[in-house]
């Protein structure tokens, strides 16, 4: 361990010594307080908040990620091609010991800067709307939505595939089913998706005057005197003149009602406007959620609309409370950039465990930027024609698997939404990106490095 | 116990990208270096001496065959924990300083804090940089860097010691004085495995030598076994009077022997140190390293083991047993010390003089302007196999038990 140790010390003065560490520290330090001046944002103390949480802790993200790979790289593939681990490695040092304390050392380092740069980032973040004119309300709304961790709940996805099975089988009997479908498997397969796709728009859309109810169940707010808040956005068949959407919304523990009992609970009715295809949120008061932590939630498509207003899949609705201080939910949306940059130092201490100083970085570089947009990827695929799409199932997805899940954990995406990061989500990527991913690539580079002749020139 | 080195059919081939051997860097090579021996590796450039201590060391995998050092691999930590390597050139992390450099190999070992210190100090000062001991390495000349190699070969007082080209960059003062090091090390019991192509700093030093071309062992055996010419006689005295001289030159008219009779030159290694001792002893500046000249005291053979080894070598002479190698084994004296943790009282020593006496330390120390005799251990030894044959038959019952 002591030897280990030795190295990663040596490997933290390397970098800061031959000033890679330096370029990127310079860069932060002037680069992020002047996105904490100049980010406005859409003009709103929330909104300059968001943008400049969101941009800083994604430049922050960026600059250590980079800074990790060429540190990383570098150190390996310097220390073969000037030679010093001759003088390394015929010491009492293991090669696995050499490989370790190099990958510690620029752990540490990463370690050391993300703190620096997080307690920067976090300072400027709190500091700022003392600095900022804003009245109350905008006071009020960046501490509901912006300076707070919120648990977020989906309305669950209802089983269909029984009433698929139903539809379909009718469908046949009826002759509505066109010719050649029920025989072609692939044929039938896309077909009962669009009928999927169908029953689920349908479940998700209220014709007017029609009214659509979601249950949630396990909200458990931290304090019931803190608000709850719905989230939606609209869609819809036709546009209103005015682009907006009149709405009755009933908020409650709505099995009281139908039992035909009082109200122990309180149930909330809000009418409002709001403008189609925008995310929008109001507050609700917390104590309507009952106590074993259910709450409903009905929709009423008003007559004045005129139209079908419909909930997207994604981002349609969803029932917002706090469960923990943005403080608390910073740390954890630090700890997510760490296990990013820990996976990082795992990948370029294995490429540099073979490769050149270049190429490793190219190398890191493309894993790293793949990465990041693997979301992206994986549903282009998905788009894909029926024989590609083979090909890409069996080949092309499995190393698309071994990507670590940057998209899926993006730290800033969390923090502008003030969206809870549990610890439970930080275990995951843990689990996923050090141990799944991480683990694998430094035992190869060990196994690699091990078996390596240092002293052989490679022409 | 008796050799420090060996291999077996050691070969390295190297081969292309297809796998197409393409140079035999090292052939078939069986060397057996003994405890307490300077063994001298030389050859030509490309003659495989490099290849062959990389192999040793693990650095390379050998094609065929295998090696032993101190009778284990090199890849143990156990072995390498005993083994100082100064590589061809000093491969050192340029952005260290020369301090941290020492600081850094000392973890290595796993030494210490206080010992390390303690070491690091003593080894800067017997590398006569200590004056320059928080400057970076990158900023050194090659031949300071050589010395700060030196030393890191040294921090784990090494029992091998193997030194790849030691004097390549040094100016003629340094080559004096790795060789007198060498000489030192070697009474205390260290052995030295020395690469190199400067013939006569390996004649010096050396007790026994090999030849290598293409890779192979083209000549091995004693250095004054090797050079030892049987059709000359050479007679050094002071200086004779012109009578003298007339006596002489009848005796050899007598004889009908050729001679030639002339004032010797003196080497051009000697007249320089003189001249740089001189220029010394004025106190002119210097930027690069200073000369000392003397050896850090904590680089010494364990006095238990030197005991051991000496009960074994009178076991073996006692013996008698059959001999059938030739007489090439070293017996020196080492310097025994008296209890190992006088390692550290002494250097707890030296390290306060240094403290005391800091001015002084930074100042080039004067060098004896004395003419430089040849390293005198050295022939010592090569007097006593020249000069007593009778005891030759000691040293052979010595070299034989190897086998036995």
């Amino acid at each position: 361990m002591r030897s280990i140790w030795a190295i990663a010390v040596n490997t933290i003065k390397q970098a800061v010594r031959l000033k890679i560490a330096a370029v990127f520290i310079v860069l932060l330090l002037v680069l992020l307080p002047v996105m904490g001046l100049k980010m406005t944002g859409d003009g709103t103390l929330k909104g300059r908040m968001q943008s400049f949480i969101s941009y800083s802790l994604s430049l922050m993200s960026l600059l250590l990620a980079l800074l990790t790979i060429l540190a990383a790289c570098f150190t390996l593939t310097n220390d073969v091609k000037d030679k010093q681990v001759y003088t390394v490695l015929t010491k009492p040092v293991r090669r696995y010991q050499f490989v370790l304390g190099k990958l510690l050392g620029v752990i540490v380092l990463d370690a050391f800067l993300l703190t620096l740069f997080s307690v920067v980032i976090y300072s400027i973040a709190v500091l700022m709307p003392q600095f900022i004119k804003a009245d109350n309300e905008q006071l009020e709304r960046a501490r509901n939505e912006f300076f707070t961790a919120r648990a977020s709940i989906v309305p669950p996805q209802p089983d269909i595939s029984a009433e698929i099975d139903e539809k379909y089988e009718k469908l046949k009997e009826s002759g509505e089913v066109p010719k050649g479908v029920d025989e072609n498997p692939v044929a039938r397969r896309n077909y009962r998706n669009e009928l999927s796709r169908r029953i689920g728009l349908r479940r998700r859309a209220a014709v007017v005057g029609e009214e659509l109810v979601w249950e949630f169940e396990n909200v458990k707010l931290s304090d019931p005197k803190q608000p709850l808040f719905v989230k939606f956005k609209y869609e819809v068949a036709v546009n209103p003149a005015d682009l907006a959407i009149y709405s009755g919304w009933v908020i409650g523990d709505l099995r009281q009602i139908r039992m035909g009992e009082m109200p122990v609970t309180p149930i909330y009715s809000v009418e409002r406007k709001d403008l189609i295809r925008t995310a929008v949120e109001f507050q609700v008061p917390g104590d309507c959620v009952a106590d074993d932590g259910y709450v409903a939630l009905a929709f009423q498509n008003v007559p004045l609309n005129n139209t079908v207003v419909i909930f997207p899949l994604e981002d349609g609705l969803e029932v917002l409370f706090q469960a923990d201080s943005f403080t608390a939910n910073f740390v954890r949306a630090v700890l997510l950039v760490f296990i990013r940059l820990v996976f990082l130092a795992a990948l370029a201490v294995f490429a540099g465990s073979f490769l050149s100083f270049p190429v490793a970085v190219l190398l890191c570089l493309a894993v790293f930027t793949m990465a990041n947009m693997s979301g992206f990827i994986n549903e282009s695929f998905e788009f894909l024609g029926e024989n590609i799409n083979k090909l890409y199932y069996h080949s092309l997805k499995h190393i698309m698997n071994l990507l670590p899940e940057f998209d899926d954990y993006n730290p800033g995406q969390f923090l502008l939404s003030a969206r809870l990061i549990s610890w439970t989500l930080v275990a995951k990527a843990g689990a996923l990106m050090v141990f799944l991913k991480s683990l694998p690539l430094v035992a190869f580079s060990i196994v690699i490095f091990s078996l390596r002749e240092i002293a052989k020139v490679i022409v | 116990m008796q050799y420090a080195i060996e291999t077996f059919s050691l070969t390295k081939i190297f081969s292309d990208w297809w796998g197409r051997d393409k140079v035999v860097a090292v052939d078939d090579l069986n060397l057996k270096i003994r405890t307490n021996e300077v063994f001298g590796l030389l050859g030509p450039n490309g003659s495989g001496k490099t290849t062959t201590l990389k192999l040793l060391l693990g650095l390379l995998h050998p094609t065929k065959g295998r090696s032993l050092l101190l009778e284990g691999s090199a890849a143990d930590p156990q072995i390498s924990t005993r083994i100082g390597f100064l590589p061809e050139e000093s491969y050192l992390y340029k952005y260290l300083t020369a301090r941290e450099t020492l600081e850094f190999y000392g973890r290595l070992f796993k030494l210490p804090a206080k010992v390390r210190k303690l070491r690091t100090e003593a080894l800067l000062d017997m590398v006569g940089l200590k004056a320059v001991a928080n400057r970076h390495v990158g900023t050194f000349s090659k031949g300071m860097a050589r010395r700060i190699g030196l030393a890191q070969a040294l921090i784990n007082d090494p029992d091998l010691l193997i030194l790849d080209e030691p004097t390549t960059g040094l100016d003629p003062i340094g080559t004096r004085q790795i060789k007198d090091l060498i000489i030192e090390l070697a009474k205390r019991g260290k052995t030295i495995l020395l690469c190199n192509h400067l013939l006569a700093d390996v004649e010096d030093v050396c007790d026994r030598i090999a030849i290598l071309y293409g890779g192979k062992i083209q000549a091995e055996g004693n250095v004054s076994d090797l050079l030892r010419r049987t059709d000359k006689t050479e007679i050094t005295t002071g200086l004779l009077s012109p009578d003298a001289v007339k006596k002489i030159e009848r005796i050899f008219a007598e004889e009908r022997a050729e001679y030639s009779i002339s004032a010797p030159m003196t080497k051009l290694e000697t007249f320089f140190i003189d001249i740089i001792a001189a220029a010394q002893q004025q106190e002119l500046p210097t930027s690069g390293a200073e000369s000392k000249r003397h050896i850090s005291e904590f680089l010494s053979a364990k006095p238990q083991e030197l005991a051991d080894r000496q009960a074994i070598l009178d076991q073996l002479v006692s013996s008698g047993v059959q001999q059938d190698e030739p007489a090439d084994t070293v017996t020196r004296q080492p310097q025994p010390r008296p209890s190992p943790s006088a390692d550290e009282d002494f250097l707890k020593g030296l390290v306060q003089t240094d403290a005391s006496a800091g001015s002084q330390t930074a100042v080039p120390k004067p060098v004896e302007p004395t003419p430089v005799l040849p390293p005198q251990p050295d022939r010592n030894v090569i007097d006593e196999l020249l000069g007593k044959p009778a005891s030759d038959g000691d040293v052979k019952e010595n070299g034989d038990t190897h086998n036995a």
